[in-house]
């Protein structure tokens, strides 16, 4: 019952928006209940785990990744959910004061959105059959890209476009994956479900299920920013504004993640050297991608739209080097990538407010106009490239020592040249002469207010890396 | 095997060549809306009618699918073509002529690597597989060689209905929540994407999707705003 509390609340409460369409005061305060009661159903849910079955337990089930997940998507949510509460305020009087304001989404589409994007999430996460998570990850893609398009501008309409467009295909290729795998099951006319297949791994046809290996992971790739497919990425993640970037990046990338790791989980033992080798394969190509495009870039949000790419990577990589305790290793990565990204998108949609432009060349010796916003982004910026204090350092570390010596290298020169090109890029718009776009006054102060929710993220995830820090001494 | 399914999915066939070589897109619309009535009835035209009645299932989803993808989308389709004012394809990146023929190559691919790899379910129709690989082809060629964006999203209708095909052909199960979720979310695509479409043709006057090319990595400096 609560599986189904944690899909239906999101969705009523994005039903409800439709009504109160025009109150925006009470849209708000119904973005952050449906949040907190989607935070409260996932505490229950993980503390009633051990309760099997229930209503629709073959479809719709939790199990001990999907609570990790889970949990994680809901806290974070919460997070931006309070923060843009604060946000979009300062947002409108901002757009106010521009000389050509952008037509901004109507508000009680951008909640109502939001909430299904949450509810179609958790479908992605509980779900217990191939099938209904092809429909959940595919469910994700259209009621995020009209969050994409919330500046009404030419450039957001190409996003979104190329988002819907891109993604689309790229989960239909997974659909197809997904049919091949059905295809592969025939013999014993196993169904889709996870136990169904994971109980006939050994009678599933070698053949198709490779095919349905390389489709699944085209189409899941492409949603998760695998390269090469990961060109829609950058774009959408550069456009959307500030929150939506961080939820996009923070928990969406993480559920195509888990329907990639679902498939590997089945896996049949013979295929496993295959598959390795092209989640391998790609992930050094998005990491090699993601250092290439972060060096040269120019935008901020693109530059950490690109680290995203790269750390996905690196989730493939952990998929396959993990060893034994790998799944627990790349979660770690991935809550601490979830939580980091985070807060440097919270951030710059601060940056953003202020200065009203992402290009890093035109600004300048920001430390002195936004001394919060500028220190927090220099600290998180430090903590995603895996600095030690962060938690993504003890992961990349223990990474390091379970690649064979060839790959540790290339990695390793690869995470330098990103670390080196994102320090350069942010202690340039910090700390370098003062740019050629100067944040107005007023922008500044309400940029400056919305600090809370950054630094709290941002400590957490300290804190978690101590922790581990400790652990690992 | 029964011979109205050949013949369906032959039809089926058919529709995609003619949609490579169509130029207006209200040629296009009422093609694509040929295919969702094809797979409309594909099930039922597979059922083994002799041995036992299908169940409701069965015609829920026949009438389902005929309705969305047979009538509704081609009618939303039509509806975003109107307003955004758009008749024809002026000029596609690659010719009508040489499209009919890359397309015509590519069944006859299909065809080559069905045959040899001996892809195809015992009791399937001999079809299905090559057909659904074509339209899944020429979907994705649509997507690519077209400017429109609403041509674009015709060509991910068409890719969606050979992968329908396939699912159908071989007969897959896989539960009748699981296909009515994926006919829902392929509705609620195009219905976002009509939407998008009218967006894109009020903000840029014209829906050639390959005039959106501001997002790009190396933009010079004078271009910067």
């Amino acid at each position: 019952m609560i599986s189904l509390w944690v899909i239906g609340w999101p969705l009523v409460c994005a039903g409800a928006a439709w009504l109160l369409r025009g109150r925006t005061g009470w849209l708000r305060l119904l973005l952050l209940c449906g949040a907190a009661g989607h935070t409260a159903g996932a505490v229950a849910l993980c503390a009633t785990m051990k309760t099997p079955g229930g209503f629709g337990a073959d479809w719709i089930a939790p199990d001990r990744l999907s609570i990790i997940f889970l949990m994680l998507t809901s806290l974070l949510f919460l997070a931006v959910s309070v923060h843009t509460m604060f946000w979009l305020p300062a947002e409108k009087n901002a757009q106010e004061t521009r000389e050509r304001p952008d037509g901004l989404l109507a508000d009680h589409v951008f909640v109502s959105c939001l909430l299904a994007f949450l509810a179609t999430m958790t479908l992605v996460m509980l779900a217990r059959n191939f099938g209904l998570l092809w429909v959940a990850v595919e469910a994700t893609t259209l009621v995020s890209a009209p969050l994409i398009l919330f500046h009404r501008s030419a450039r957001s309409l190409e996003a979104m476009w190329k988002y819907l467009l891109i993604c689309s295909v790229g989960i239909g290729l997974a659909l197809f994956g997904t049919m091949l795998l059905a295809v592969a099951g025939q013999g014993g006319h196993t169904g889709l479900g996870f136990s169904d297949v994971a109980a006939a791994r050994g009678t599933l046809n070698p053949a198709w299920f490779k095919a349905a290996f390389i489709f699944i992971l085209a189409g899941y790739g492409t949603k998760m920013g695998l390269a090469p497919f990961h060109t829609w990425l950058p774009d959408a993640h550069s456009e959307a504004p500030g929150a939506v970037s961080a939820l996009l990046s923070g928990t969406l990338l993480n559920c195509s993640f888990l329907a990639i790791l679902r498939f590997v989980d089945v896996m049949p033992e013979p295929l496993r050297p295959f598959g390795a080798h092209l989640l391998t394969a790609l992930g050094l190509l998005s990491l090699a991608v993601a250092a290439f495009f972060i060096v040269r870039q120019s935008d901020f949000k693109r530059m950490l739209a690109y680290s995203s790419v790269e750390h996905m990577g690196l989730l493939a990589l952990f998929c396959v080097y993990g060893g034994a305790n790998g799944g627990l290793l790349g979660v770690l990565h991935l809550c601490g990538h979830s939580v980091i990204k985070m807060t440097l998108f919270l951030i710059a949609g601060n940056l953003l407010l202020a200065c009203g432009t992402r290009q890093i060349p035109l600004l300048g010796g920001l430390a002195k106009r936004l001394p919060r916003n500028s220190w927090l982004w220099l600290a998180a910026i430090l903590m995603i490239c895996g600095l030690p204090p962060s938690p993504l350092f003890v992961t990349e570390f223990l990474l390091l020592f379970l690649l064979p010596p060839w790959l540790a290298a290339t990695v390793l020169v690869l995470l330098f040249t990103v670390f080196a090109g994102m320090t350069l890029a942010a202690l340039r718009m910090i700390m370098g002469a003062d740019g050629s776009v100067v944040p107005e006054p007023e922008a500044a102060r309400s940029s400056e207010r919305l600090w809370v929710v950054p630094l709290i993220l941002l400590c957490g995830a300290v804190a978690a890396g101590i922790v581990l820090l400790l652990a690992l001494v | 095997m029964n011979s109205l399914s050949e013949v369906l999915l032959a039809l089926f066939l058919l529709t995609d060549f003619w949609m490579a070589g169509a130029s207006r897109l209200m040629h296009c619309i009422r093609l694509a809306s040929y295919q969702g009535i094809i797979i409309g009835l594909f099930p039922l035209a597979m059922w083994h009618w002799h041995d036992s009645t299908p169940g409701v299932g069965v015609f829920v989803i026949a009438a389902v699918t005929l309705g969305v993808k047979g009538v509704l989308l081609p009618w939303f389709l039509r509806r975003a073509m109107f307003r955004a004012s758009v008749r024809r394809e002026l000029e596609p990146l690659v010719g009508y002529p040489s499209s009919l023929l890359i397309v015509l190559a590519a069944a006859a691919g299909a065809f080559y690597v069905c045959e040899k790899f001996g892809i195809g379910s015992p009791g399937a129709p001999m079809l299905a597989a090559p057909g659904a690989f074509t339209a899944m082809f020429t979907g994705l060629f649509i997507i690519m060689a077209r400017r429109k964006a609403i041509t674009q999203a015709i060509g991910f209708l068409v890719f969606e209905n050979g992968i329908t095909v396939f699912g159908i052909g071989m007969m897959l199960e896989y539960g009748m929540l699981v296909e009515l979720g994926i006919l829902l979310d392929v509705f609620v695509l195009i219905f976002v994407m009509g939407i998008a479409v009218f967006h894109i043709s009020r903000e840029l006057s014209h829906i050639d999707a390959d005039r959106l090319h501001l997002l790009r990595d190396d933009r010079k400096k004078e271009e910067l705003v």
